[in-house]
């Protein structure tokens, strides 16, 4: 093989060259961009969990009270009681959890959704502490409550002030807007879990439909090993029954319904198709090349070329060129990728994980976390892609030994 | 006819295309340091002959030795490789590498062979040199005359040093004073270096500068 050679056959056929690599570069970043919005759309499916410190939420559905009278739970967050979580909490491949209490309170002058959590687990609505407006978070152990700051306002709730909440009174320490936090696990009113709790077992109302003990819960947070998301919301479903509700970065990618997000199937084969033009553009040209350069080749055997000089030759020419298509192709899907970052995805929050009644303000509306696509392109899959082609301009090299050894040395003596 | 001083022996040598036989039955000997130039009308299988004779194609039946070693058998890179050792080309239509300068096709033979790029350009230089072209080293075939394209053709036929040059109609592109001019470079080479050199052509008057002409007709070799 000599480079020389390669170089000045690439570049004094100027347009071929530049053919073959655009062709196998469109290619290659089509596979490059397809895989990168696949594993942005993953990523965004992520977000709305990732919020709350966690990669799954389990709720289990039930029934509601005949009457809407003191504290109840939502029909779609009953009961999970201390045993379950003991059991949920020896899955392997559980790394975290959080609890949290959401009860409806209809007090005689007003209805709450209140949320009980635990103020410094960092797996659950902790990120709340980043929303304060005005005085301050929650302290540990002491019985006071956040609301937040449109429904103080709607309501005329001032910071210090004191509310009465399913007949117990507690200080006002904080307002918080939520409406940049979350968009699951929010409610008009925030207390300790352990408020919530006593609460929730006070209330005779709720009781007679969903049995509720001290340290009972209805709402849990689940961090998990990543690869292992699946078999852990398995097991959850295991030991809670069938109906439970189990949100997973898997159940946000369903709801999403984009092609990308809906099968990795699509993308496989996508990706797959895109290599496979790309393929077929670079054998085409390449076999042009060769059928084009039949009296050159000819005449490099007839000097004493053997059939693997000529082949290296041609083989070294493919590679290069697969190796410039890789590069071009990279720069593309990076040029694609920024521009997909603008783009916005809404990712539709089930009503269920924010549950309102439908008599409150915006209860029952869709619910949506809208952020920008998260499209980069991972260093794996750019090394992979370059690779790929480089292997791609190889094999179509190598398939040409074919058509070279049928290129007779004695055709260089007819003159054409 | 097998004698110590034959370079090139061809015995009883048969082309068949199909039913077409192209050559029948040809036996011929040639020294080394002849020069021996083989005539015919067109069609009549030199070409054929010539392209037997130094490896580059298979005959049907018979035998080709070239320096003593019998080349029909050998397998096609065998072939090539033994051009590369023993043989030089000069073709009617030049066969230059159109995207390589003029230094560079006339190392082309060397590509394959393990040496220094400096190695490769001296010795191209040197025979480009001798061929008058020394000012046209990095010239592109396509901005070259025909005269200067047969010469740079001849100085790559000479790169790695034949023991026989094979040279088919190599004027038969060029016009006639041009085709002196390269006649002349050759009957120089045969000359003043002993090159054994077959040469193909259909004008008798360039064919009688040559030290034998042999004659054929209908694939047959005349006597
Ligand atoms: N590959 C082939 N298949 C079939 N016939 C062929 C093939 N190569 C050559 N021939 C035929 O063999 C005959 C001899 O061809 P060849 O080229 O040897 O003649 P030539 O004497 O060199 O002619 P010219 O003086 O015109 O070059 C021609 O009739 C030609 O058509
Ligand atoms: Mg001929």
């Amino acid at each position: 093989m000599n480079l020389r050679y390669v170089f000045k056959e690439l570049t004094h056929q100027k347009r071929r060259t530049i053919i073959s690599i655009l062709g196998l570069s469109i290619g290659i970043a089509l596979f490059v961009i397809l895989n990168a919005l696949s594993l942005a759309y993953h990523e965004a499916a992520r977000a709305p969990l990732k919020e709350v410190g966690a990669d799954i939420t389990v709720q289990r559905p039930g029934n509601v009270p005949q009457e809407l009278v003191g504290a109840v739970f939502p029909c779609s967050a009953v009961t999970i009681g201390e045993e379950e979580i003991e059991d949920i909490k020896a899955i392997p491949g559980i790394r975290g959890m959080g609890k949290a209490v959401l009860l409806w309170i209809f007090d005689p002058n007003r209805a709450w959704i209140v949320l009980g959590i635990e103020q410094n687990n960092p797996v659950g609505p902790s990120i709340l502490k980043n929303f304060i407006t005005e005085g301050r978070y929650l302290e540990t152990g002491k019985p006071e409550v956040l609301v937040e700051a449109a429904y103080a306002r709607q309501f005329g709730i001032r910071l210090g002030d004191h509310v009465n909440v399913a007949g117990r009174s507690y200080p006002v320490v904080g307002l918080i807007d939520a409406s940049h936090a979350s968009k699951i696990a929010v409610a008009n009113l925030y207390l300790p879990l352990a408020e919530a709790q006593a609460i929730a077992a006070a209330s005779k109302n709720l009781q007679s439909v969903s049995p509720f003990a001290g340290e009972d819960v209805n709402l849990l947070f689940i961090r998990a090993d990543q690869d292992r998301i699946t078999t852990v919301a398995a097991a959850i479903k295991g030991i809670l029954g069938e109906k439970a509700t189990i949100a997973t970065p898997e159940s946000f990618l369903k709801l999403l319904g984009s092609l990308f997000a809906l099968s990795d199937k699509f993308t496989l084969a996508a990706s797959i198709i895109a290599m496979i033009i790309a393929i077929l553009v670079a054998f085409k040209t390449m076999a042009g090349n060769v059928a084009e350069r039949a009296r050159e080749i000819g005449v490099m055997k007839a000097v004493g070329w053997t059939h693997r000089n000529v082949t290296m030759q041609l083989l070294a020419e493919s590679v290069i060129q697969g190796f410039a298509a890789g590069v071009l192709g990279l720069l593309i899907a990076q040029a694609a990728a920024f521009a997909l970052g603008f783009m916005t995805v809404n990712i539709p929050i089930p009503w269920e994980m924010s549950p309102t009644p439908h008599f409150l303000p915006g209860g029952g509306d869709p619910l949506f976390k809208t952020l920008r696509l998260p499209v980069h392109i991972p260093w794996s899959l750019a090394a992979f892609a370059l690779l790929l082609s480089v292997i791609i301009g190889g094999l179509t090299g190598a398939l040409l030994g074919r058509h070279i050894s049928k290129i007779k040395p004695s055709e260089v003596l007819r003159h054409e | 006819m097998n004698n110590k001083s034959d370079i090139l022996v061809g015995v009883d040598l048969t082309k068949t295309y199909g039913e077409l036989a192209v050559v029948k039955g040809v036996s011929l000997a040639v020294r080394a340091g002849e020069f021996v130039s083989l005539v015919g009308k067109s069609g009549c299988g030199k070409t054929t002959l010539l392209s037997i004779l130094s490896g580059l194609e298979h005959p049907t039946h018979g035998q080709a030795f070239l320096t003593g070693k019998e080349i029909t058998g050998a397998s096609e890179d065998e072939l090539a490789l033994f051009r590369r050792e023993n043989v030089g080309f000069i073709f009617q239509s030049f066969n230059l590498i159109p995207t390589l300068s003029a230094w560079e096709n006339v190392a082309l033979p060397l590509f394959p062979i393990q040496m220094s790029e400096a190695e490769r350009r001296r010795r191209a230089t040197e025979l480009l040199d001798q061929m008058e072209l020394a000012h046209r080293l990095e010239h592109l075939p396509a901005a070259l005359s025909g005269g200067e394209k047969q010469r740079v053709a001849i100085a790559r036929a000479l790169i790695n040093n034949p023991k026989i040059v094979f040279a088919d109609e190599p004027t038969g592109n060029l016009d006639t004073a041009t085709g002196d001019a390269i006649m002349a470079i050759l009957n120089q080479l045969h000359r003043r270096k002993g090159m054994t050199i077959l040469m193909v052509t259909h004008e008798p008057e360039l064919a009688k500068t040559a030290d034998r002409v042999l004659h054929m007709q209908d694939g047959e070799m005349l006597s």
